[in-house]
């Protein structure tokens, strides 16, 4: 690799990470001023979040969301994607656009038009629709993520089992199952970050239900603080470390599997 | 019937129609409602669509949203080719790494970008104080922060690594060869990338277009909260419609004429990148 591409990447990766960087540094500042120079380092501004029931309580919120938007993004990708797969589908182009509406639709105009209908039915805005409406724009991102390893897999192998007497179900259970298993640890993690990463459609749906993005919302019209930036920091390392454990999941599941074949 | 493979599609198929397709549908009919004491009553009136037709702040917005979306489209595309092409030279082993480098800024949340930008364009912030400790600039510039210039810099940034992503998928595919017998035939780097590596990765780069053009025209949070005076979106004029205002008949019109002119606009856009003539080889050849 030449030297002009790796100053690409290395520029590149500094432009992605640099307003994290800046965000962590300053949650250890000891300052309530977020400006240069830093002051020295301090561990006041996490201290102040552990004590701070509000933040807690708004996190506690946003992964008991999260959860649910993840399991549901991925069971109905694993169905969309078993049917965009299966022979003899002959409505596959245009379900496979069907699919793509979620996405292609801005969230904003989404959430308002769902928030709309809601009221119109009576359909009370909080948790549940929230969760609804977020496993909705997830379900094109987890079904491209299992579907991209499902059509990679060969069918004759459901076929040899069938044709060994393995019903549908244990066909699947046995064969199918185990390949696409990293996949759809991926989708599941993609609803739970894609729900923890959300504003927009908790701006509209969320009701009375306060997740922390809306509460960091709500904080930072007024002002920036140092103890909001360790709750960001606080989110973000679990966030890497979902991403991280899936990851090494995904790693070992392809190691075992080399080893079997 | 027996139960096939196939008919897993119907659950999917009704959540998408009861939380997408009727809530558009929705839109629809109530922008040919008419709102009475702050009821809402079913009629067939054009009121709203003919308030719409006549404002031109209305209209001025959903250009600004279109502009906001191909700005970006196209400020991702110069960003996001130098480094998809780069991604493609990595050895196999870094590639996953670089995937996982360039996907997490993707994850953190919304309003934690948001607030970071804040932080690193603020008068006193990492941009000013580095500048002004260079001896480059002599006061803070007003400009990095809450201007278009801060719409369009965070817009970029929350979109690139979707781009470069498409792009890189599509550049993985080319055949090396192509490129060494273009080189061996006495082409430049330049011609060969334009004449070679370019078109062929059209697809990529149409797909990645359409994906930022979706992503980033009907945005409203960084507008709103990085954008200073200069941050009014058409969707946060819906907004103000539907809650504070409460004329829902003119908020779906306004809303369903930002989401068909960008319809409009992005299928122009798949259009004309896939009439180049790379496009037309590669799928062509699929």
């Amino acid at each position: 690799m030449g030297r002009i591409g790796l100053s690409v990447l290395i520029v590149a990766a500094g432009f992605l990470y640099l307003p994290l960087v800046v965000l962590a540094v300053f949650s250890f500042n000891d300052s309530a001023l977020m400006a240069f120079p830093l002051s020295g380092f301090t561990l006041q501004w996490y201290r102040e979040l552990a004590q701070n029931d509000n933040f807690l309580s708004g996190f506690a919120t946003s992964f008991l969301i999260a959860q649910p938007v993840g399991i549901l993004a991925m069971l109905f990708g694993l169905m969309a994607s078993l049917a965009l797969t299966a022979p003899g589908f002959r409505w596959r182009g245009l379900f496979a656009i069907l699919l793509l509406t979620p996405f292609l639709v801005p969230k904003s105009v989404l959430s308002i038009a769902q928030a709309m209908i809601m009221s119109r039915v009576g359909f009370e805005r909080g948790a549940t629709a929230l969760i609804l409406a977020q496993s909705l724009v997830a379900l094109p991102f987890a079904t491209a993520l299992i579907s991209a390893v499902m059509v990679r897999f060969d069918r004759r192998l459901i076929e040899a089992a069938r044709d060994l007497g393995a019903s549908p179900w244990q066909a699947f259970l046995r064969v199918l199952l185990p390949q696409i298993r990293p996949a759809l640890s991926g989708a599941y993690s993609v609803g739970v970050i894609l729900s923890l990463a959300d504003l927009t459609i908790a701006m509209f749906l969320a009701g009375r239900t306060q997740p922390l993005s809306l509460m960091v919302a709500s904080e930072f019209r007024r002002e920036l603080r140092p103890d909001l930036n360790a709750m960001q920091v606080v989110v973000l390392a679990l966030t890497a470390l979902l991403v991280g454990l899936s990851e090494v999941y995904r790693r070992r599941r392809l190691r075992r599997l080399a080893a079997e074949a | 019937m027996t139960f096939r493979q196939r008919h897993l599609a119907l659950p999917v198929v009704v959540a998408i129609v009861a939380g997408c397709i009727a809530p558009l549908a929705v839109l629809v009919a109530f922008s040919f409602y008419e709102v009475e004491d702050f009821d809402l009553i079913p009629a067939f009136s054009f009121r709203a669509w003919g308030d719409l037709a006549t404002s031109t702040t209305d209209w001025f917005l959903i250009g600004k949203a279109v502009l906001s979306g191909v700005a970006t489209t196209v400020f991702t595309a110069l960003l996001g080719f130098p480094v998809a092409l780069a991604l493609t030279r990595l050895a196999a082993s870094a590639k996953g790494l670089a995937i996982i480098v360039l996907l997490t800024p993707l994850y953190t949340g919304e309003i934690v970008r948001i607030y970071a930008w804040r932080i690193v364009l603020g008068g006193e912030g990492l941009v000013n104080t580095l500048l002004l400790a260079l001896g480059l600039i002599d006061e803070p510039l007003k400009f990095l922060l809450f201007s278009p210039f801060t719409i369009g810099l965070v817009l970029t940034y929350n979109n690139l690594p979707f781009m470069v992503l498409a792009i890189w998928v599509s550049a993985e595919m080319v055949d090396r060869r192509l490129i060494e017998a273009a080189r061996d035939l006495g082409a430049r780097p330049v011609d060969a990338f334009f004449r070679v590596i370019f078109p062929l990765t059209t697809p990529g780069l149409a797909a990645g277009s359409l994906t930022v053009f979706a992503l980033s025209a009907g945005e409203m949070l960084t507008p709103s909260l990085l954008g200073g005076t200069s941050g009014a979106t058409a969707m946060a004029l819906v907004d103000n419609l539907f809650g504070t205002a409460f004329d829902w008949p003119l908020a779906s019109a306004l809303a369903l004429a930002l989401l068909a002119t960008l319809f409009l606009v992005a299928s122009a856009m798949a259009g004309l990148l896939l009439r180049l003539k790379g496009a037309r080889a590669v799928i062509g050849r699929a």
